[in-house]
């Protein structure tokens, strides 16, 4: 039987609350600081096989992009075991991994760098990424002087052409124009089917996570609500939005 | 062992760790008209400002054959990256931020390509140093040598530093603005502007001075500037400054064991 790639075992996620900076950095001296506790993530538990392609739903708040930064390697459980079994492209947030200061071609070198490719290798993909993006001579800005849909739209080149094995896509889709939409979508499917990409989709239109999932997971405060096909998830989803 | 675990980080990020230096570098100083040139008007304007209030207003002398401009330059060369690193590499976690809170980034090397990127600095202003001692007539002798011995003991104890404090700047601001506050003590008691080996000064200070991390490098780097001391001529305090190096980095691979899991969340 194959491993999954994802594999999260009674994972929680518990945030310390100080109410202020200057008991944090006691915190760090003194174990008898007070905090408040938020829990994040509640015991959450799921395994993902390559290939899949699964829907996080939830209000916000609920718990989704912890998840997703922790599958990322950005932020760690509290409690419990997570396993990831390939190579990580995730789009959290729209300045995502991005150096402000350095152009977007710059920031496409950083990128690449950052993920092991060799620089013949990024040098190859350049053109493409920088094609999709549909930046211009913006390309050379530095991206604080870019918008946010030019972030999504650089994030989003640069991570579908890297040769991702799990692809993360954490709303990012939301802040594109309908024509940028569709080639997203095109070239998420083109992924999925040529190199088995196993695909986790952070969204709130049911819409749009029918195109590309047969899985979908519903968390409500930090808790694993629902766990299963499509369809069946969208609709629990509706019904604890009323 | 921790310490493993951030040299194997080391090793296997070498590349980016480089990379990442560069572009520190080029962020530091593009963007401003002035660009490269920036990197060495700063420090000019500094010790333009020291030579004239010491030299010309309180007619400070230099030692026997070099005027008080060398044996100023000699020691402020080293300071420029010591306080660099004092202040900047504990802003380092902070201003690299993103690598921490939104990507899978080995964290213990942010100080790392930090450090690479102020030595840099450095290197290009020791040759301009070496240069100026050489338009006044003293040329590079067998005391040169000496200098990249001090800078790897320079180098290694500031990115020592910089791991502890910027993991302890990230979590507390107020820890940031402390060290903050006491560069410029630091700066005047560590006797960069006056000679600590000077008679005047009392048995008591010079006690003080020998624990005194940055009393050693710059007086390390006037020795093979100027006054012709081998390092192995005074074995305690580099026995000192070694054991100090080891405390700073056991505190710093306390701190980032203890808090590398916090930062993503509180940055």
């Amino acid at each position: 039987m194959e491993k999954p790639v994802i594999e999260f075992k009674n994972v929680t996620k518990r945030y310390k609350l100080f109410k202020n900076d200057k008991k944090r950095l006691m915190s760090v001296f003194i174990k008898k600081i007070k905090y408040k506790e938020k829990k994040a993530v509640d015991d959450v538990s799921f395994d993902i096989m390559k290939g899949e392609a699964v829907a996080f739903f939830g209000k916000n708040g609920a718990g989704k992009s912890t998840i997703l930064k922790i599958i990322t390697g950005v932020t760690y459980p509290t409690q419990g075991s997570v396993e990831v079994r390939g190579r990580v492209s995730a789009l959290l947030e729209l300045t995502s991994g991005f150096d402000p200061e350095l152009t977007g071609r710059e920031n496409i070198f950083l990128k690449g760098q950052l993920m092991g490719l060799k620089d013949k290798e990024i040098k190859a993909l350049e053109n493409p990424i920088i094609e999709f993006a549909e930046l211009g001579d913006y390309i050379d800005q530095p991206i604080r002087t870019y918008s946010s849909g030019m972030k999504s739209r650089l994030g989003f080149a640069i991570n579908a052409n890297i040769k991702p094995e799990i692809l993360i896509v954490d709303e990012a889709l939301s802040v594109g124009d309908a024509s940028f939409r569709k080639k997203c979508v095109k070239k998420v499917n083109e992924i999925m089917e040529s190199e088995g990409l196993t695909l986790l989709f952070v969204t709130h239109s049911a819409s749009d996570a029918k195109e590309f999932c047969n899985r979908g997971i519903v968390l409500k405060n930090g808790k694993l609500m629902y766990d299963s096909d499509i369809e069946d998830a969208i609709k629990k989803y509706k019904e604890l939005l009323t | 062992m921790e310490i493993f675990k951030i040299i194997k980080e080391h090793i296997a990020w070498r590349h980016q760790i480089f990379k990442l230096a560069k572009a520190d570098i080029i962020k530091t100083y593009s963007g401003a008209a002035l660009g490269w040139s920036w990197a060495v008007i700063k420090p000019s304007v500094t010790i333009f400002v020291f030579w004239f209030a010491f030299s010309v207003g309180l007619r400070t002398r230099g030692p026997e054959g070099y005027s008080f401009f060398l044996w100023l330059i000699s020691g402020m060369v080293a300071w420029f990256y010591i306080s660099d690193m004092w202040n900047q590499g504990t802003g380092a976690m902070r201003k690299y931020s993103y690598l921490i809170t939104k990507m899978k980034f080995p964290i213990s090397t942010i100080p790392t390509f930090v450090s690479i990127s102020k030595l840099v600095i450095h290197l290009g202003l020791l040759a301009i140093t070496i240069v100026l001692f050489m338009l006044a007539g003293h040329m590079p002798d067998k005391y040169f040598m000496q200098l990249p011995f001090y800078m790897l003991l320079m180098f290694l104890m500031a990115t020592g530093w910089a791991l502890f404090a910027s993991v302890m700047a990230a979590m507390s601001k107020d820890f940031w603005n402390l060290v903050k506050a006491f560069s410029t003590a630091i700066f005047w008691l560590s006797g960069i502007m006056w000679d600590p080996y000077s008679p005047a000064i009392p048995y008591w200070v010079k006690n003080f001075l020998m624990f005194n991390p940055v009393t050693y490098i710059v007086c390390g780097y006037r020795d093979s500037f100027i006054y012709e001391r081998w390092f192995f001529e005074q074995p305690l305090l580099l026995a000192i400054f070694l054991g100090e190096m080891i405390i700073m980095w056991m505190f710093a691979i306390w701190a980032y064991k203890k808090l590398k899991e916090d930062l993503p969340d509180v940055l």
